[in-house]
């Protein structure tokens, strides 16, 4: 038996993961598909506006001014800067080192089409495009590059009074393909050959005092040497910008994070990730989840484990779904979900005439409400089931795309349910059996 | 039809994975061909929505990644289905989907079919007549009789739950028996798997039933020839079907046949009768089944140290039965044995595609990854371990490593195979 069964491996599914491994229990995690940072920008967010959007300059400081059932605020300033710094520790170790704002401020980034936003935690390589820099930016894009203008951006940066300007080199600079995508260039980047090429094209373009910004494909397995080696060839910084997916810096998070879980432990020989098992069944008694089952080929699979973390995601994750009738439910447990009153109830009304209507989507604020151990609870704040407990963006008021505060939520609370669940481990010998109520 | 391309997101995510797509322009990825293309392809349409569709090697790591479980393997497997029947199928696709006849008609004369086909003028014919690659790595005639031959043969010496012939009682109880699948593979070219598996089943106290069983059809549903699939399914549905309602497990050492018989063919051909989905639930890979032995306590575990470093590669189709990697589980229990699992995605061969010779070099550049994986394990590697066949074969081309399937890891720690000769030993 399992110590702990994450489902979902999200951002949320794979901190969790990692944590509980670290501290000893044996984890698996199964999910539907490789979870969702691939196109996530890679980036750690925790807050960027408030629910009435005013800006935020120092997200964990603003945690309090939070509704008091946002989950960020129940989670609290202090333990939200552990669990992050936790996970820029393992980023480091993993030569992806995540940096942030002085002072604990938000750092304003360049987005794929040139809007400022603020980001909690970046890649070093992103970070290096902060737009409080006056530093000019040089943005260079590739010609067959169907994701990333380098013109809108640096249009859309000029309007709002950063120094910037464009450049598009010949895609035939670092594929010989005729159609390639984000991670194909990032693979060709790879090569030091590649590199260097690119290098040199680019020093034959900036100016001096210029930073160069290129969409974010600098290596996938090399990033830090291609980063290295384009910089010294060119003398300039080097920044990244997130791009559409398939996102490079989405897909270097997550491969730290399964690095991270999959280390060896004196108790475990390491977590796993089991990607394409769908949970599609569970069966519980006397108040506790005794298994969940996913699908095969054939039978469904059973995982018992002492613990049970639903780490699915909201409507863009999949861990809730509706239908045409405006319907909306948790897909593993059908656990309730806290709905918005002002979620209309007919599908038909869901829609507003403008696209990304500032006042959001109630939707959004949909999920499963939790109590103090972030367990899955009923109307009367009772735990649904003894060892089932709930993180990230499947949790209600979170409202977390309108706020800014995606990544950061999954982490923080990812961190705090796993320290509810090794509470009540160590109240509880492994030899007990499903965790009791 | 299929409608799980609506639940499509575009996300990307099978085009960041897609290994044939990584190495090559001439399959712009699963997204494009699949549930993109697959929107332009109406069923009153007569002509053949698009050419790149025929360079998915059906690896169904597209599958694995989706966040939203579209099916688009499936997707592409039908749309190539679609080109077959407006255009026909090249005589080499025909040829390469007949698994089990090559098998049979060689496995007359072995020794004669090897030399016929494996000198390099033959080669060199095959490539230029007919397409079929010169340096693929094709498989050998077992020169030492079929799988079937050495049943009968060794009939006397089977494991009996029944009465046995002599009167003596079973050694072990009754209702411990299983009946194994053993694929054309094993059949004609290795049949020393199949032993190694009717070993291992034995020394757990389990009489194994081979009855009469044919080709899955999963060539032909990868060369895109259902019809002739069809045939096939329907035929082994016979005669399987009744002892998976009797309640017999059947088990397979080729984990691209059972997952044919489980899923592939049911899916892709719309068979979904009840005979068809009695056999499917009936099915395990043969580690999938052992593993959930060893869940209960039952799997003997009475192994002999065996030093190796073990590089082992969960082949696509394997991870496609989304049962984890119980070969890896079991074969870390074998003492002195240190696993190293491979994730890798594909070894590139996807069963008959690597030995097109339009696609020979793709399949090559697609086993890179997991080559290089087996090269960094450094050197005094004396195997690797894979769980299907042509993935094994196209591992050896690539490593010049000889590779074999965990079951004769599993075999030679019981004490019963030598892994070199492989042979009973």
């Amino acid at each position: 038996m399992l110590d702990l069964l994450v489902i979902g491996a999200g951002l949320s599914g794979l901190t969790a993961a990692a944590l509980a491994a670290q501290a000893g229990l044996s984890v698996r995690v199964v999910a539907k598909g490789l979870g969702a940072q691939h196109w996530g920008a890679g980036t750690l967010d925790l807050l960027g506006y408030l629910p009435d959007h005013s800006p935020v300059d120092k997200p964990l400081a603003a945690l309090d001014s939070l509704p008091a059932d946002h989950p960020l605020r129940q989670v609290g300033a202090a333990h939200a800067q552990r669990s992050l710094a936790t996970v820029a520790d393992w980023l480091a170790a993993a030569g992806l080192p995540y940096v942030g704002g002085a002072e604990g401020r938000n750092l304003a980034l360049p987005s794929a089409v040139g809007a400022a936003r603020p980001v909690y935690l970046a890649p070093a390589a992103q970070a290096a495009a902060r737009l409080d820099d006056p530093t000019p930016l040089l943005i260079v894009g590739f010609d067959h590059l169907r994701d990333f203008y380098p013109n809108l951006l640096a249009d859309n940066l000029a309007r709002q009074g950063h120094a910037a300007r464009s450049h598009t080199l010949p895609s035939a600079l670092l594929t010989t393909r005729g159609d390639a995508n984000t991670v194909h260039l990032a693979h060709a980047l790879d090569d030091p050959a590649t590199a260097t090429r690119l290098g040199e094209a680019l020093a034959a373009v900036v100016r001096p005092g210029e930073r160069l910004a290129l969409p974010a494909i600098l290596g996938l397995d090399q990033h830090p040497a291609v980063v290295a080696r384009v910089q010294a060839i060119t003398g300039a910084t080097v920044a990244e910008i997130p791009t559409l997916p398939p996102s490079v810096p989405g897909i270097r998070l997550h491969r730290a994070l399964v690095q991270q879980l999959s280390r060896p432990h004196p108790r475990h020989a390491g977590g796993r990730v089991e990607a394409n098992m769908t949970a599609v069944e569970f069966h519980a008694q006397d108040g506790a989840i005794q298994w969940v089952a996913t699908a095969t080929s054939a039978r469904p699979l059973r995982h018992t484990a002492r613990a049970y973390l639903l780490a699915t995601g909201g409507i863009l994750g999949g861990g809730i779904n509706t239908d045409a009738q405006g319907r909306a439910w948790e897909v593993i447990f059908d656990l309730p979900l806290a709905l918005p009153l002002t979620l209309p109830t007919a599908r038909a009304q869901w829609f507003r005439p403008g696209f990304l209507d500032p006042a959001g989507h109630p939707i959004f604020q949909s999920g499963v409400a939790v109590n103090a151990d972030w367990q899955p609870v009923d109307a009367a704040g009772q735990p649904i089931y003894a060892n089932l407990w709930a993180a990230g963006n499947l949790l209600a008021h979170a409202d977390s795309l309108r706020t800014r505060s995606h990544e950061g939520l999954a982490v923080v609370t990812a961190a705090a349910a796993v320290a509810a669940i090794l509470v009540r481990h160590r109240h509880a010998p492994a030899s007990a059996g499903p965790v009791p109520a | 039809m299929d409608h799980s391309l609506d639940e499509c997101i575009k996300c990307n995510i099978c085009t960041a994975y897609c290994p044939v797509s990584a190495v090559t322009d001439r399959f712009p990825g699963p997204k494009y061909v699949g549930p993109q293309g697959q929107r332009f392809r109406e069923l009153d349409q007569v002509t053949a929505p698009d050419a790149a569709v025929d360079f998915c090697s059906g690896c169904r790591v597209c599958n694995e990644v989706c966040p939203t479980n579209v099916k688009i393997a499936e997707l592409n497997a039908r749309a190539r289905a679609q080109i077959v029947a407006d255009e026909g199928l090249p005589l080499r696709n025909r040829l390469l989907g007949r698994n089990e006849l090559l098998g049979m008609a060689g496995s007359i004369a072995p020794t004669v079919a090897n030399f016929a086909l494996h000198n390099p003028v033959s080669r060199i014919l095959a490539d230029k007549v007919l397409g079929i690659a010169r340096e693929a790595p094709l498989p050998r005639w077992s020169e030492k009789g079929t799988l079937q031959d050495w049943l009968r043969r060794t009939a006397g010496q089977r494991l009996r739950h029944g009465p046995q012939p002599d009167g003596r009682e079973p050694t072990y109880g009754r209702g411990k028996q299983v009946v194994y699948f053993h694929g054309c593979a094993t059949q004609y070219y290795e049949p020393f798997v199949g032993k190694a598996a009717i070993a291992v089943l034995e020394h757990n106290g389990y009489e194994v039933i081979v009855p009469p069983q044919n080709c899955c059809g999963l060539p032909m549903l990868s060369n895109g020839e259902f019809d002739a699939a069809r045939g096939y399914h329907q035929r082994n549905v016979a005669t399987l079907a009744s002892f998976a309602r009797a309640g017999f497990p059947i088990v397979g050492t080729s984990t691209s046949c059972t997952l044919t018989l489980k899923e592939e063919a049911p899916e892709l051909l719309d068979m979904h009768d009840e005979a068809s989905h009695t056999l499917a639930h009936g099915v395990w890979d043969i580690f999938e089944w052992l593993q959930q032995l060893h869940d209960r306590g039952e799997l003997r575990t009475d192994f002999r140290p065996l030093a190796l470093v073990l590089p082992y590669h969960a082949p696509c189709q394997q991870r496609a039965h989304r049962v984890g990697k119980p070969a890896l589980t079991l074969l870390s229990l074998i003492p002195g044995v240190e696993v190293r699992e491979s994730h890798a995605r594909c070894c590139g061969i996807a069963g008959t595609y690597g030995y097109k010779t339009e696609k020979y070099r793709i399949a090559m550049d697609v086993g890179q990854e997991l080559f290089s994986f087996v090269d960094a394990q450094g050197p005094g590697i004396a195997y690797t371990a894979c769980d299907s066949e042509t993935c094994r074969w196209q591992l050896e081309h690539g490593t010049d490593i000889p590779s074999r399937h965990p079951i004769e890891f599993m075999a030679a720690a019981y004490g019963l195979y030598d892994l070199d000769k492989r042979a009973l030993a």
